[in-house]
């Protein structure tokens, strides 16, 4: 039990970390964001090469990931998202922009990083165990921590800091805040640029325990819409909760259905659709339509 | 109008042509047989992606296509290998089960929309592969293999397809079978969107509150248009299928629900045929980038991006304003 | 006899907030009611619960005695009670003409499969559709902008074509959202001549309307809404010398002309 409610934590707190970002650029820019879990695998290539590869200590390639990431974000925003939304006329033409682009991150990280499976060494060695009731390496609980500590952060910065504050603001309501002065396409941009770097931290966080491949980056965007929904788009609170509960619910998952075969997801779809259908909006997202 | 009606019978007649004629014999001359593995599949992609066509026709975006196929081909292969059925058989049941489920899942979410509708869709298709790894009946990754080519159909002592194991071209076959089922779907495609039923469709697309308001069961309908686009996944899936002789949990995923998205796309969200020139472009395209080896994905992306830049409201964009301009 | 449409004791909250509280009436056959108050009075929200887009927290509504409250509004407009919308709501990309052809979906006698397959019943349908669609057309004196695409017209004219969507219904009432909201002078005085040909034709008519001139002149009976309350109802001349009204409208902000 104890060692469920643990793994649940610690899966919880890098999904949410995922859907934080994929709900801010929803929110911002009303934009899905089918490339985001390209741009985890492309953090976690990332933070592989400057620790893993250059041996820079683990938090340098940390913030290494952050920046590169960060810059990637906001490039994709001026020069291919920003165009398109100004000319197009239907929300779909801006979802198959996001399909190229994770096509073309998929592409860029096969060229430059190939297709083979790549691990870093442990950051931290040793086994927390406490009776045999709860077991979890150090690393786990330090990855943990970290991406805890950057929800933390993440939220501290909406609320306290100018730049948060008007990103809510436009969130909320983006012609209101563009009447009161309120940059969009500055605003745009840094929304997009965080979004894609809270994606590439959580890459560079789990590349030490699971590593990365190319692969990753399709399932990782379907948890991350699978929280949204649950949660609810567009909200901070709804992401962090989503995230949470997917997190619980697989743990819970593997614990109980291991030894019938893995229909974990499938149950946790069933139940999606049950819940959606009550409420199609999710726990705290606004009503629509 | 009359001349509208010829013009149109003999644009039929020079399709229906080159696709039953001409191909096979410009393949023959060519001696490319390779062609023709390439043309079926955009025959079957095409049925697929005309369902996708049909629920954005209701103003749904449905990325959920791979899921159906990917189910309707799993039907196919086990009632032919478990329960010894023909595959001319399991066809139909492959797109009924297919539109089963969609009556199922569809009754929940369809009640969202734009944003909502198409990340539930493809989730979906995630699911629907992590179900087949988990399911017994599906052997998991090892998927079915070795799926006996279709058999004979005969009705009545009279046989109309010959036992495919037999001939000395299947490939040729398949490639009839498939045109043929592209011709059949899309002429019922065309037939519905120019009927009343299509009308309807259009109504729900531009504004469901007005559509009920005038007593359209719009629940009802949209059902019914889900139904019909996953019976036509499931064909598609299950005609797959008898062609590879195999199905893997990987063989419908998530990458492929999307191209079933952008097939429509760029061949024209307001226009039948759509689909149909959607996927030749888009299949032939990849195809052709096959020779760029590992650059292939970057050079087929940049494009798909660039043409977003450049038309950001799809292919058939440019055909539109003109066709505008030739009625004014 | 029963009146043909009755209100009874009708609620409804969001929360902690009441849209409407107890409201009740009765609207007769063929006469022309409008439902009057200052913004935010709850007159839409009365609107979208006769014709069930949405749910009463209590109370009912009754047609012909039949309880039409929290069904699907495709039901409710199956038995003949058909809104119109207070934004200007129709089908944009399809013409005029084809506008009104969807609307008469209630008159079909073919069912989808029939279509599809253009049986006898559809090909019938289809013929009276187009030719039920000029009628309606020229009733309302749109027979000029038949083949526009709709996005395209002038306000005044979608307006209009609002009111051609729901008289294609075949409605027994017709209940028209702010129909005169944002038009001028002439603009208003034409609507509200359309309004009084589609009462004469047979059809009743139940309104929601800002406009007071435009009420004053067209409504048989007036019921005025303040706070989610009703709190007067009687003829135009009765509700012009009625001093809670007067009140509740110049206790509010916006003096309306007209009172």
């Amino acid at each position: 039990m104890e060692q469920v409610i643990v793994n649940a934590l610690y899966l919880g707190s890098q999904y949410a970390m995922i859907a934080l970002g994929l709900t801010l650029i929803f929110a911002l820019m009303n934009v899905l964001n089918f490339a985001h879990g390209q741009m985890y695998v492309l953090g976690g290539f990332v933070t592989y090469t400057i620790y893993g590869r250059l041996g820079f200590p683990f938090i340098v390639a940390l913030l290494g990931t952050a920046v590169t990431l960060a810059i990637v974000g906001a490039l994709i925003e001026y020069f291919l998202f920003r165009p398109v939304i100004r000319r197009s006329v239907r929300e779909e033409s801006t979802m198959l922009l996001a399909a190229g682009i994770a096509f073309l991150l998929d592409a860029v990280i096969l060229l430059v990083f190939g297709e083979k499976q790549r691990g870093v060494p442990k950051i931290l060695d040793g086994v927390f165990n406490w009776d045999f009731r709860i077991i979890l390496p150090y690393d786990r609980i330090l990855v943990c921590v970290l991406a805890i500590m950057s929800i933390a952060g993440f939220i501290a910065f909406m609320q306290f800091t100018k730049t948060g504050r008007a990103l809510r603001a436009f969130a909320q309501d983006r012609v209101a805040a563009e009447l009161m002065g309120v940059n969009v396409d500055r605003y745009s941009m840094i929304g997009f640029a965080l979004g894609a770097m809270l994606a590439g931290l959580v890459g560079g966080l789990l590349v030490t325990i699971t590593g990365v491949n190319l692969g990753m980056g399709g399932p990782v965007s379907i948890k991350a819409f699978m929280m949204v929904m649950i949660g609810g788009a567009g909200v901070i609170s709804g992401a962090i909760a989503g995230g949470f509960i997917l997190g619980a619910l697989e743990a819970v998952g593997l614990a109980v259905l291991s030894q019938y075969g893995d229909i974990t997801y499938l149950l946790i779809f069933a139940s999606l659709m049950v819940f959606l259908s009550f409420r199609p909006q999710g726990l705290m997202g606004k009503p629509w339509g | 109008m009359n001349t509208f009606k010829i013009n149109q019978l003999i644009g039929v007649a020079i399709f229906l042509f080159s696709v039953f004629v001409a191909v096979p014999y410009a393949i023959a001359a060519s001696g490319r047989w390779d062609f023709y593995y390439t043309l079926t599949s955009v025959a079957l992609l095409s049925i697929a992606s005309a369902g996708v066509w049909l629920t954005f026709y209701i103003g749904r975006i449905n990325i959920g296509q791979g899921a159906f196929a990917l189910i309707g081909g799993y039907v196919s292969a086990i009632l032919v290998t478990k329960a010894g059925l023909s595959f001319w058989l399991t066809l139909p049941l492959a797109g009924l089960f297919c539109a089963f489920i969609a009556v199922l899942i569809g009754l929940p979410i369809l009640r969202l929309r734009g944003v909502y509708f198409a990340m539930v869709t493809l989730v979906l298709t995630e699911v629907s592969r992590l179900t087949m790894l988990a399911l017994p009946i599906t052997n998991g990754a090892k998927g079915i293999v070795s799926i006996p080519l279709p058999g004979a159909l005969s009705i009545f002592g009279l046989t109309l397809i010959p036992d495919f194991s037999m001939l000395k071209n299947d490939k040729l076959a398949f490639y009839y079978v498939a045109c043929v089922l592209m011709v059949i779907c899309f002429a019922g495609m065309y037939r519905l969107v120019n009927s009343r039923f299509g009308h309807l469709c259009r109504s729900l697309q531009q504004n469901e509150e007005l559509a009920s308001s005038i007593g359209v069961n719009i629940a009802y309908l949209r059902i019914v248009v889900f139904a019909i686009s996953s019976f036509l996944g499931g064909i598609g899936g299950a005609m797959f299928v008898a062609i590879s002789q195999s199905i893997y949990p990987s063989s419908f995923q998530v990458s492929d629900s999307i191209n079933f998205m952008l097939n429509c796309f760029l061949g024209g969200l307001g226009y039948v045929f759509g689909p149909m020139l959607g996927t030749l472009t888009l299949y032939f395209g990849w195809s052709l980038l096959f020779e760029l080896g590992k650059y292939q994905l970057l050079i087929y992306s940049s494009l798909l991006i660039f043409l977003m830049l450049v038309l950001p409201n799809g292919l058939l964009s440019i055909r539109f304003s003109k066709m505008k301009g030739v009625q004014k | 006899m029963n009146p043909l449409l009755q209100v009874k004791n009708v609620t409804k909250k969001f929360g902690g907030l009441t849209a409407n509280r107890d409201v009740s009436f009765d609207v007769e056959e063929k006469e022309i009611l409008s439902v009057i108050g200052p913004n935010g009075a709850g007159k839409s929200t009365l609107f979208k619960m006769i014709t069930s887009f949405l749910s009463t927290t209590s109370g009912e509504v009754f047609f012909k005695g039949e309880k039409i409250s929290n069904l699907s509004p495709h039901l409710v407009a199956r038995k003949g009670v058909v809104r119109t919308f207070q934004e200007t709501t129709i089908f944009k990309s399809m013409t005029t003409h084809e506008n009104v052809i969807v609307a008469q979906h209630l008159r079909a006698k073919a069912t989808l499969a029939g279509y599809f397959f253009g049986t006898k019943a559809a090909r019938e349908d289809v013929k009276k559709f187009s030719g039920t669609a000029d009628e309606i057309l020229e009733f309302l004196g749109l027979d000029d902008i038949r083949d526009e695409i709709a996005s395209n017209l002038p306000q005044g004219h979608l307006r209009a074509l609002g009111i051609a969507i729901g008289l294609a219904t075949n409605p027994t009432i017709l209940l028209l959202d702010e129909p005169f909201a944002g038009m001028n002078h002439d603009e208003t005085m034409h609507t509200v001549g359309l309004v009084r040909k589609v009462r004469d034709s047979g059809v009743t008519v139940l309104l929601v309307e800002h406009d007071m001139s435009a009420v004053m002149a067209i409504s048989d009976r007036i019921v005025v809404l303040n706070f989610g309350e009703k709190i007067a109802e009687g003829t135009p001349k009765e509700i012009q010398n009625n001093e809670k009204v007067i009140e509740a409208y110049l206790g509010s902000e916006d003096i309306t002309i007209g009172i």
